[in-house]
């Protein structure tokens, strides 16, 4: 589509972009802003002078947490989960993309609806099982719901790549004398990698940004990931120390958004998969 | 073949100075044992860790949703079976109705209206050529929707505060704000926040289906001498609409199950008079602040047959009406 004759078209698209570009942008700046603002509020003001002295605030603890552990929390439950989701999802999308079963299909549709279900139906009976296996307040608690919300899309993806790599090359092992299993191991593996390395971080992207799961099985503040920390931080009585909780998020979003920036190929391939069937 | 030979190092069981392969030998074994029909065992964790920690508990929800449970007191430990009790008792609460209709206003403005409409809009942009910084505002629109929910409440929150953003724009046109915007628009507020939070995703969706129209097409319909709107309304639309069918499934589901957003912003009750209540945030007010866990299960279980039933319906659509 060419534009560049219909002057007042283009006007138009230009306003439209800058309205739309503020608008999200916005939010974005006034967090920035205020995480260096040593006097924040929720007003849009540049800073006096932008100072760390926030930032140095999430060393002092909150109750009796600081808050920098509730990230360090957020890293612990995300490599855990992500690693195994990860892990649990190759083996089983190795066997969907190369063996054909009764029930398959059944099977992979079930994923499908699975990866759509919203995490509070979840989290509810979770929350009331927990207190019978005593796993409320523990990261394995956690860590297992959490790989378990995730693995259907992991095994989605991971069964589409598996499936996207020619079988021919494990048929050429297992001649030269591989065993079946040694040439997925060997030879598709080692190709997948890439596609592995992007599951991965998805599956920790998604486990970094949970909320409501953790929220009702985590009462403990000192076991409390990143995204339950802010909201007791934030619900908490009293003044609300906007330039303490602006510094708190812009430092736990950090990871997420270079992790995301790094993989939006793979992943705007993916939703492009979506509808170039 | 150079090919060739790399495979055969590979296989000889000798070249064990790549570190990676130092273990070949109980991978041999394991191997041989997983032979065959042994793979199915490959499915097994998998099955465990969904069938332990997602199917059992939306089961368990049911049987829940037929007892008197509680989440503290005497029915905490000792319940007892009441049939479909909460089931009357929850279409006899107000409030729930009211979670209802407030998710389906929310899903129906921020999600099928506001984010798939700026969604497209912002995917025929950055097709087009000679718009300059189309790439800057969509990498903004992408890490608006990447951010972690908590921390976009959050920060929507500050911004519709009664000395926020919003506020101070409103006064340049002469609008005094005297109270906090989420308090006297909740509904409002966070509709406008999940637009916000979700119109990339539609973004993406609608440039990946614009990408795959042939420019060709473009070329002859301009040839033909029709109009923009002619083009955009018998060309281009026809050509997407079942990018737009999946787009609409997959927002509507994710619209239903928002909570970090509205939580943060509103609280579990929804705001003033519980007008951005949606039934998330429903489920939670009555299990966390009511103790009500049976009324909360039966809710979350009629919220998830809906959710069911729209993942099916549009199924359905998609098979049947490919194009419009």
């Amino acid at each position: 589509m060419v534009v560049e004759k219909n002057y007042a078209l283009t006007a138009v698209i230009y306003i439209f972009l800058a309205v739309v570009f503020a608008f999200f942008i916005g939010p974005i700046l006034w967090l920035i802003l205020s995480a260096f603002n040593p006097n924040a509020s929720p007003a849009f003001t540049l800073p006096s002078h932008f100072s760390l002295v926030n930032f140095k605030k999430l060393l002092v603890p909150v109750g009796n947490v600081i808050p920098l552990q509730w990230i360090l929390n957020s890293l612990i439950i995300s490599l855990a989960s992500a690693s195994i989701a990860t892990g649990v999802s190759i083996l089983s999308a190795y066997v969907f993309a190369r063996y054909t079963f009764k029930g398959q299909g059944a099977m992979l549709t079930t994923f499908v609806i699975l990866r759509l279900v919203p995490p509070i139906v979840i989290a509810l009976p979770i929350m009331i099982l927990y207190k019978w296996w005593h796993l409320i307040d523990t990261y394995t608690g956690v860590i297992l719901v959490l790989s378990a919300l995730i693995l259907p899309f992991a095994l989605l993806v991971a069964e589409s790549f598996f499936r996207s790599l020619p079988v021919e090359y494990e048929e050429a092992a297992m001649v030269d004398g591989c065993s079946r299993f040694g040439a997925f191991l060997r030879i598709t593996l080692h190709l997948a990698i890439p596609g592995i390395t992007t599951i991965w971080l998805l599956s920790f992207v998604t486990a970094w940004s949970q909320f409501v799961i953790p929220l009702m099985i985590l009462r403990n503040p000192a076991l409390m990931p990143g995204t339950v920390g802010l909201s007791y931080f934030f619900g908490e009585y009293g003044r609300v120390d906007f330039g303490r909780l602006s510094a708190f998020s812009v430092l736990f979003s950090l990871p997420v958004v270079i992790i995301f920036l790094a993989v939006q190929r793979y992943l705007r391939r993916g939703i492009a998969g979506l509808v170039s069937r | 073949m150079e090919r060739g030979r790399e495979k055969t190092k590979v296989f000889d069981g000798s070249n064990t100075s790549t570190g990676r392969l130092a273990s070949s030998s109980f991978l041999d074994t394991l191997a041989s044992f997983f032979e065959g029909r042994g793979a199915f065992l490959f499915l097994v964790p998998a099955l465990i860790l969904i069938g332990i920690f997602v199917v059992f508990p939306v089961v368990w929800d049911v049987y829940v949703s037929l007892t008197n449970a509680s989440l503290v007191g005497p029915s905490a430990r000792h319940y007892s079976f009441v049939g479909f009790y909460n089931y009357v008792r929850l279409f006899r609460d107000f409030l729930f109705i009211n979670s209802l209709k407030v998710s389906f206003a929310f899903t129906v403005l921020s999600a099928l209206i506001g984010q798939a409409f700026l969604g497209l809009a912002l995917a025929m942009i950055s097709r087009m050529e000679g718009i300059r910084g189309k790439m800057i505002v969509t990498t903004i629109v992408f890490i608006a929707w990447v951010i972690p929910g908590v921390v976009s409440g959050y920060a929507w929150s500050a911004v519709t505060a009664q000395q926020g953003l919003i506020a101070s724009i409103l006064s340049l046109f002469g609008y005094k704000v005297k109270y906090a915007l989420y308090f006297t628009h909740p509904f409002w507020v966070i509709v406008i926040a999940n637009i916000w939070r979700g119109t990339a995703f539609s973004m993406i969706l609608f440039t990946a289906a614009l990408e795959g129209i042939p420019r060709y097409i473009y070329e002859a319909a301009e040839v033909d001498g029709a109009t923009p709107w002619q083009r955009f309304r018998h060309v281009i639309l026809p050509l997407i609409s079942q990018a737009i069918l999946v787009d609409f499934i997959l927002i509507t589901i994710w619209t239903f199950g928002v909570f970090a957003l509205p939580y943060m912003i509103l609280g579990p009750g929804g705001g003033r008079g519980n007008a951005g209540q949606i039934w998330t945030l429903y489920i939670y007010f009555k299990a966390i602040d009511n103790f009500d866990i049976a009324l909360a299960a039966a809710a979350s279980n009629v919220m998830f047959v809906i959710v069911l039933a729209l993942i099916i319906a549009y199924l359905w659509s998609m098979k049947h009406f490919r194009r419009w």
